[in-house]
């Protein structure tokens, strides 16, 4: 795959670029790591929402989307995430590729100036953000968490985590509260702005055909002048569950949730995540997986069961959805898949099958620009960039053993079920 | 064998149009320099398609739900079910069954050719018996009672029902745990065998391919059919909606909205009212229209406001929805500003601005082969091609959209749908 050239631009801010000729659009992200904190949470994610609403070249909201869409459709677009102990603001332009703009205009030019603008040139009036964007944005923000419990699956896997890692950073929601959120004023977020610029990791990421040259130079100009004193991204793990608990909600629904929290003891740059990884896999990451054959087709209890790794955290988590009366029947049928594999229950064919869907998903993500990106992104977690190729090979080495052993490390940590009333 | 390349001036891509001695029509669109390839085998066949006859003869009657349960029960045969082949070669496989089309498809970085024979192999042979079919209830059921929790879902199902009288599109895809109970082998087996003709098919390969390396499996894999005239009916459907509102509780804690505005539908949109349309709906409902600064001044939006146009056989409209703390007022203001624009006319800097973003969205569409190999199936099967579709975009001026614009979104012919949190 296409390398990456990594550079430190200023004092805990790095430019990643990856030159790609094959796509029709170019994408630049800035990542603002941050360590997650009740205290902070609220006001990062509500900071990035109104910078991305307007700066001072484009003061008005729908100025701003114009000049956007005038660039061919153009998108300027945030996401928080949690990763690990740690928020992620994200901050992302992306557009076509100047080839193919109607009349010579050069979009990706165009885009990095704008993000600049956006993160170093707010729209602040007398040193506050215009009240109207920042109420604007709170109200979002405050609807965003409030949707989170329109869908079950997500607010049921949402409950797992914060009963799960409820006495540890990993508890905290990505958004934080919405009391902390309305405590945000137009003053304090300056503040907010002001310490993010100076005490976050950032890690740009540019995925394009055309040079990043000029956007790397836009930023690193935009950095000069303003101190740096960049926190560690760090995140705790806990190798181990001592005992595991039970958590029931009732609502009125069709279909109850069932969702289980696993601690593996391994987390990267661990060497053995790769081990965990097609563990995982192979009990719940494929149409393949034991879950899927089993509890799924072969038992009939639920239309999806399937597992999933943080190989950041560390954590395992399965979730179904099932009719009331199965739950029990899912969670015990769940639970002697993994003793299975315990017993060294995996056929030659699993190991191999599994190996080749996870190497096919690796290679998938490099045709496109967003796959790129993330697998370029999920790796500064780690303690070196690995291309495809090199991830390939390791996941092939992995044996049986040390997927049995990998199986025989997990604890279960945490059940939660949202059931039906 | 007649083989057609397709080619775009304007972007600099090409594919190719195989029209196939079995009756299968093939597109394969390579993308140089990409790892994988994306195939999709789909039949115009969908949850509508529950009345039809075949060379003129007796009319039939189905279940509503069985193209769904059919697209489950295919990936079984009698030697077991094709996600254990698929795992042979590494493939990522699935299927969908959407209102007007049910489509298999896999992607894969290795061993195309061998996935490409498994889905080639196990669509063209059915396997239904009594106890696979019975065994299906329960996981369909549980399928269908997932999307009974989904507000999303069920927002928008209950506007069709509002909308529409008599066309089927206003029944959920998977039927009910009811109208799945009636399924059987037989009855599957009789719409598989009118639906599954290659006269009424399609496959479509995008990425990591050669043409030559398509047709060398195809013409080992695909088996000759008989061309064979099919009817589909639909009860005719009148121009007027039946419900202006209706609402549904649920336990939401933010409230969703749909607003549909039913069109026209006596023949499918051709590329240059489709681009039309799509230019006409920015110009109205993007970020950059002064409906949407309304709307959200006024606190009745949020980020999960969006727009779209939802066409097929016999059923055309636009629909506006998201999530909105007064969702009536919502809707009020979208129908207002829509008459003023009707008696005002649309504004010349809109349409430039909107003209470029929707040009750019489908350009930037054809870097992903996923995207490219379902808009290359929905476009055959509704008459119509990709390429072209970008060209009309380019081409289109402003009077276009403005005569569009006169002949759709009338205001007095819309339902809005509402979920929220019971009192």
């Amino acid at each position: 795959m296409t390398a990456i050239n990594r550079e430190e631009i200023a004092k805990g801010v790095f430019f990643n670029s990856v030159r790609d000729n094959r796509f029709k659009t170019m994408k630049i992200t800035a990542n603002l790591i941050v360590p997650l904190t009740k205290e902070n949470a609220s006001a990062n994610a509500l900071l990035c929402g109104v910078l991305s609403h307007s700066c001072k070249a484009y003061p008005d909201f729908t100025e701003l989307s114009r000049k956007l869409s005038s660039l061919y459709g153009a998108d300027l677009g945030t996401s928080v995430k949690k990763i690990g102990d740690n928020q992620v603001l994200r901050i992302t332009a992306s557009g076509l590729d100047d080839r193919y703009a109607f009349d010579g205009d050069s979009v990706a030019r165009e885009l990095s100036k704008l993000l600049c603008n956006v993160i170093f040139e707010p729209n602040l009036i007398n040193d506050e953000f215009p009240k109207t964007d920042v109420e604007q944005e709170k109200r979002q923000l405050l609807d965003v968490i409030d949707s989170e419990f329109n869908d079950k699956r997500i607010y049921a896997n949402s409950q797992l985590v914060a009963n799960m890692c409820a006495d540890e950073v990993f508890g905290i929601k990505r958004y934080g509260t919405a009391d902390k959120i309305k405590e945000c004023t137009e003053q304090s977020l300056v503040d907010t702005w002001k310490n993010l610029l100076k005490t976050a990791k950032f890690e740009i990421m540019y995925v394009g055909d055309s040079s990043p040259d000029l956007a790397e130079e836009v930023f690193a100009k935009a950095f000069e002048g303003i101190e740096r004193q960049p926190q560690a991204v760090t995140t705790e793990i806990a190798r181990k569950a001592d005992s595991s608990k039970h958590i029931c909600e009732e609502m009125d629904l069709s279909q109850s949730k069932l969702v289980m929290g696993f601690r593996t003891g391994t987390a990267i740059p661990d060497k053995d995540v790769n081990a965990v990884r097609l563990m995982c896999a192979i009990l719940g990451g494929t149409a393949n997986s034991k879950l899927f054959c089993n509890v799924r087709e072969k038992q009939s209890l639920c239309y999806y069961c399937s597992s999933i790794y943080d190989r950041i955290k560390g954590i395992i988590t399965v979730d179904s959805g099932v009719e009331g009366d199965n739950i029990e029947k899912a969670e015990q049928g769940i639970l002697n898949e993994i003793e299975e594999m315990k017993k060294g229950n995996i056929s030659d064919f699993e190991m191999e099958a599994t190996k080749m869907a996870v190497i096919n998903s690796f290679y998938s993500t490099n045709d496109t620009v967003g796959g790129i990106e993330a697998w370029y992104f999920s790796q500064l977690f780690d303690d070196r960039f690995r291309t495809m190729e090199e991830m390939a090979n390791e996941v092939n080495a992995v044996t049986k053993e040390q997927v049995v052993e990998a199986a025989r490390n997990i604890t279960l940590d945490t059940v939660y079920v949202l059931k039906n009333k | 064998m007649n083989i057609q390349e397709i080619k775009s001036q304007r972007i600099g891509d090409s594919y190719y149009k195989i029209d196939h001695p079995t009756g299968l029509t093939i597109y394969v669109y390579p993308k140089e320099g990409y790892n994988s390839a994306y195939a999709i085998f789909g039949t115009k066949y969908g949850s509508i398609n529950t009345k039809f006859s075949v060379d003129d003869e007796n009319r039939i009657t189905v279940p509503d739900g069985i193209a769904h349960y059919l697209e489950h029960k295919l990936f079984e045969s009698e030697e077991g079910d094709a996600f254990a082949r698929y795992a042979k070669t590494g493939a990522n496989a699935n299927a969908y069954t959407s209102f007007e089309k049910t489509c298999y498809l896999f992607s894969c970085t290795d061993k195309f050719d061998e996935s490409l024979e498994i889905l080639l192999d196990f669509v063209q042979d059915p396997y239904f018996t009594a106890q696979t079919v019975a065994k299906e209830q329960g996981i369909i059921g549980q399928e269908i009672k997932m999307y009974d929790d989904s507000p999303e879902w069920r927002v928008m199902f209950n506007m069709l029902e509002g909308m529409y009288k008599n066309h089927p599109v206003k029944i959920d895809i998977a039927g009910t745990v009811e109208t799945i109970a009636e399924i059987t082998a037989e009855k599957l087996y009789e719409v598989y065998n009118v639906f599954y003709n290659l006269n009424n098919m399609v496959l479509c390969v995008s990425g990591n391919v050669t043409v030559e390396q398509v047709l060398r499996t195809a013409d080992k894999m695909l088996k000759p059919c008989e061309k064979h005239s099919i009817n589909n009916y639909f009860d005719e459907e009148p121009y007027e909606i039946c419900e202006p509102y209706v609402e549904q509780n649920f336990p939401v804690s933010m409230p969703l909205f749909n607003l549909g505005f039913k069109e026209r539908a006596d023949k499918i949109l051709d590329v240059k009212k489709l681009a039309c349309t799509d230019i006409l709906l920015a110009m109205i409902a993007s970020q950059t229209s002064p409906l949407y600064r309304e709307l959200l001044d006024n606190n009745l939006i949020n980020g999960s406001f969006s727009y779209e146009l939802f066409e097929g056989p016999g059923y055309c409209s636009v629909i506006f929805g998201g999530e909105s703390r007064a969702p009536k007022q919502a809707a009020e203001t979208i129908k207002q500003y829509i008459s003023k624009l009707k008696s005002e006319g649309l504004g010349k800097s809109d349409f430039e601005i909107s003209k470029k973003s929707v040009y750019g969205d489908a350009v930037s569409a054809l870097n992903s082969v996923s995207s490219i190999s379902n808009a290359v199936v929905d476009y055959h099967f509704n008459g119509n091609e990709l390429f072209s579709y970008i060209d009309a975009i380019a081409d289109i001026d402003f009077d276009d959209v403005s005569t569009r614009f006169s002949e759709m979104l009338d205001v007095n012919n819309c339902t809005l749908s509402v979920v929220k949190q019971t009192e």
